[in-house]
């Protein structure tokens, strides 16, 4: 059983900086977690605490039922792959794979066994006689995975692994991770600065500024329901356009305006204000460009065209309104054959949110207002 | 941008200020190796002999033939006696060698945890280092003297080599190496399992060896060569290195300038294949200060 439980996990570095505040999360056997955050939020140091090669300033590290803070990264049961693939350069394929085999006395056949199984995993064969300068970047990514999952571990942790890779086998290698996960069935911890690809390797994603959690959810509940607006803003692409509403309760209905143009608010959006018995306030509209949509209805919001791109299936875009820049997805096949190609500069559009699909922030705490 | 025609003009250029100095910096090799095989007459002639008019091998035998010592002498064992020059090359080669595999050792060590290794102190340490750098030799010959007399290593071989090992160049230049040495390579191997011997050995040695072997040259010529170290550390007659050694022939016999060219020529040898053997990491290892800094 491979649960890690982290609790009160804080980092201070030498010389005063707190990387990581208080890290609360329980993680379940076998689960794919995803750290993800912009650079410098502090998800490699949290990665590198639960390996071991960081201290642990405050707070337990939970692997199985075993405190570890104090454990040598040995004896954690865990294995790592390096943005940088760290391999041992002077070894070949097949020795950097056997090292840590080798080190814990495994009989030669056993190795042997093992090292072949992972090359047959990762395709990887060819090259076991190779040294890694002689391999491309995607050949020694792989073989940096092999190196990890030959151990069997408890626990297989990644730092941004894609990160050096091109766009295209990026792409590739996310979904060979997927089918990898299948294969050794084990719990992993991956580090990403990539939306994309938190959102298609997690289970759950946990997304992390400045060295705090800003939420834990699986990749719908996080799409769906974003805690804050740094979340909102973090998770989608293009992100989110924010818009200043008004919030108004009126009698057992709650009313929003957005540029003075009335807002239509859904059935269950409704029934969740008044649940928490939300004041009339000033409020923080979010609306993800593919739910905005075109409108001709006479109280609709109006903008005029900045730049429009024709993305093939769909075009992104790009409205000045009332001097916010904000974007909208448009599929294709809504729009007429003359306006497929895109729109010319300048040109005066009209848009409506669809009413179960916004969502309301405070403006002083930002957080989600249900 | 320089032309095609201006960029060979340049290496001609460059070519012929090489050779020039080549062929300065061979001159008194070539007249060393030579001279011991001339003889007196031709040696000792006013007008230089720029080719032996004929080759003769007796101031190799006068060489051979002065004194005599064992081969070696380890505790109570001795070998069999052989002519002094033997023993002295002996002696010179020992020290040498002994001297280059310590320092290799320790400064490498040393310097890969000056480098990679997190510690209270390091930055000081650093710094006496770079700062002991600086000190000349003569400043701290008198004190090395009394400490070796005082540890009973006087006018044993241990006295110049073990001032040699500790060589603070030395571990400079393999902090500068191993400051090369990628940390997420020592951390693989760390969650790997590999202790820190197995690391520094299995990992680390292999990354720094360019290093290593230049160091090992440095080291092998810097203990050649310090013949004022030698000189002060050693006394009695079997226990010379081969400069101490012809040295002393120049004293006794009014000056041979046969046997003591044989003697250079002898001494001459083992430094050259040495520098053969390492120049590919010599070059390296200036270049890599060059570099870096
Ligand atoms: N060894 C260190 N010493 C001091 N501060 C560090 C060290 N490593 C990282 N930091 C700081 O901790 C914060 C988090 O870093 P990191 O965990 O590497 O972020 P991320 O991986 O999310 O980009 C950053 O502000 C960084 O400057
Ligand atoms: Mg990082």
């Amino acid at each position: 059983m491979a649960t890690l439980q982290l609790k009160n996990i804080k980092k201070i570095y030498e010389g005063g900086v707190e990387a990581v505040h208080s890290f609360n999360l329980d993680i379940a056997d076998k689960e794919f977690i995803v750290l993800v955050g912009p650079s410098g939020c502090g998800k490699s140091t949290t990665l590198r605490m639960i390996a071991g090669l960081e201290e642990i300033s405050e707070g337990e590290l939970y692997i199985g039922d075993k405190l570890v803070n104090e454990v040598e990264p040995k004896d954690r049961d865990i294995a790592m792959v390096f943005q940088s693939y760290a391999l041992y350069p002077y070894m070949t394929v097949y020795e950097n794979m056997s090292f840590a085999l080798k080190l814990r006395h495994l009989p030669k056949d056993e190795i042997d066994q093992r090292v072949r199984w992972a090359a047959e995993v990762l395709d990887i064969t060819k090259y076991l006689d190779r040294k890694p300068k002689a391999l491309s970047g995607g050949q020694r990514q792989r073989v940096a995975i092999g190196r990890a999952i030959v151990r069997e571990p408890k626990v297989f942790l990644m730092d941004e692994p894609l990160s050096n890779l091109d766009a295209k086998l990026r792409n590739q290698m996310r979904a060979e991770i997927i089918k990898l996960r299948k294969k050794v069935n084990t719990t992993f911890i991956y580090v990403t600065h990539d939306q994309t690809e938190a959102m298609t390797l997690g289970d759950r994603i946990v997304i992390m500024k400045d060295g705090w959690i800003m939420q834990i959810g699986t990749p719908q509940e996080v799409f769906d329901h974003p805690a804050n607006i740094f979340v909102a803003g973090f998770i989608g692409m293009p992100q989110m356009n924010f818009f200043d509403g008004e919030l108004a309760k009126n009698g057992e209905k709650y009313q929003l305006t957005v540029n003075g143009c009335p807002v239509e608010i859904g059935e269950s959006l409704q029934q969740a204000l008044k649940e928490k018995d939300v004041p009339s306030k000033k409020v923080i509209v979010g609306c993800r460009p593919e739910h905005i949509e075109l409108s001709s209805a006479d109280n609709a919001l109006k903008a005029t065209v900045d730049v429009s791109e024709m993305m093939g299936s769909e075009i992104h875009l790009h409205l000045n309104c009332e001097g916010k820049d904000i974007v909208i997805r448009v599929p294709s096949t809504k729009l007429s054959a003359e306006h497929r190609g895109g729109f010319e500069f300048g040109t005066d559009l009209k848009f409506a949110f669809p009413a179960d699909l916004i969502h309301l922030f405070d403006p002083e705490t930002e957080n989600n207002l249900i | 941008m320089r032309t095609r025609k201006n960029k060979g003009a340049y290496y001609v250029v460059s070519l012929i200020i090489l050779i020039i100095l080549a062929l300065l910096f061979l001159f008194p090799l070539y007249w060393i190796v030579t001279g011991a095989f001339k003889t007196g007459a031709e040696i000792n002639s006013v007008t230089p002999v720029w080719w032996p008019t004929e080759w003769v091998t007796n101031n190799f035998e006068k060489l051979f033939s002065k004194r005599s010592a064992p081969l070696f002498e380890i505790g109570s064992l001795t070998g069999p006696v052989v002519p002094g020059a033997i023993r002295w090359l002996v002696n010179t080669v020992f020290m040498a060698v002994v001297a280059m595999v310590l320092t290799c050792i320790t400064a490498s060590m040393a310097g890969y945890a000056l480098a990679k290794k997190r510690f209270t102190g390091r930055h000081i340490l650093f710094t006496l280092i770079v700062c002991a750098m600086a000190l000349p030799k003569q400043v701290i010959l008198i004190p090395l003297i009394r400490e070796m007399s005082t540890l009973g290593l006087y006018d044993k071989i241990w006295a110049v080599i073990f001032p040699t090992v500790g060589w603070p160049f030395g571990v400079f230049l393999m902090k500068q190496f191993s400051e090369g040495v990628p940390g997420e390579i020592l951390e693989a191997a760390r969650i790997d399992g590999a202790s820190e011997a197995r690391t520094f050995s299995s990992i680390v040695v292999p990354i720094i060896k360019p290093g290593i072997g230049a160091l090992a040259i440095f080291t092998f010529i810097n203990s050649w060569n310090d013949y004022f170290m030698q000189l002060i550390m050693l006394s009695s007659s079997s226990k010379l290195t081969i400069s101490l050694g012809i040295a002393t022939m120049q004293a006794e016999n009014s000056t041979d300038f046969g046997i003591i060219m044989a003697g250079a020529a002898l001494a001459a040898l083992p430094i050259i294949i040495v520098f053969l053997i390492f120049q590919k990491y010599f070059t390296q290892g200036i270049t890599m200060g060059a570099v870096k800094g």
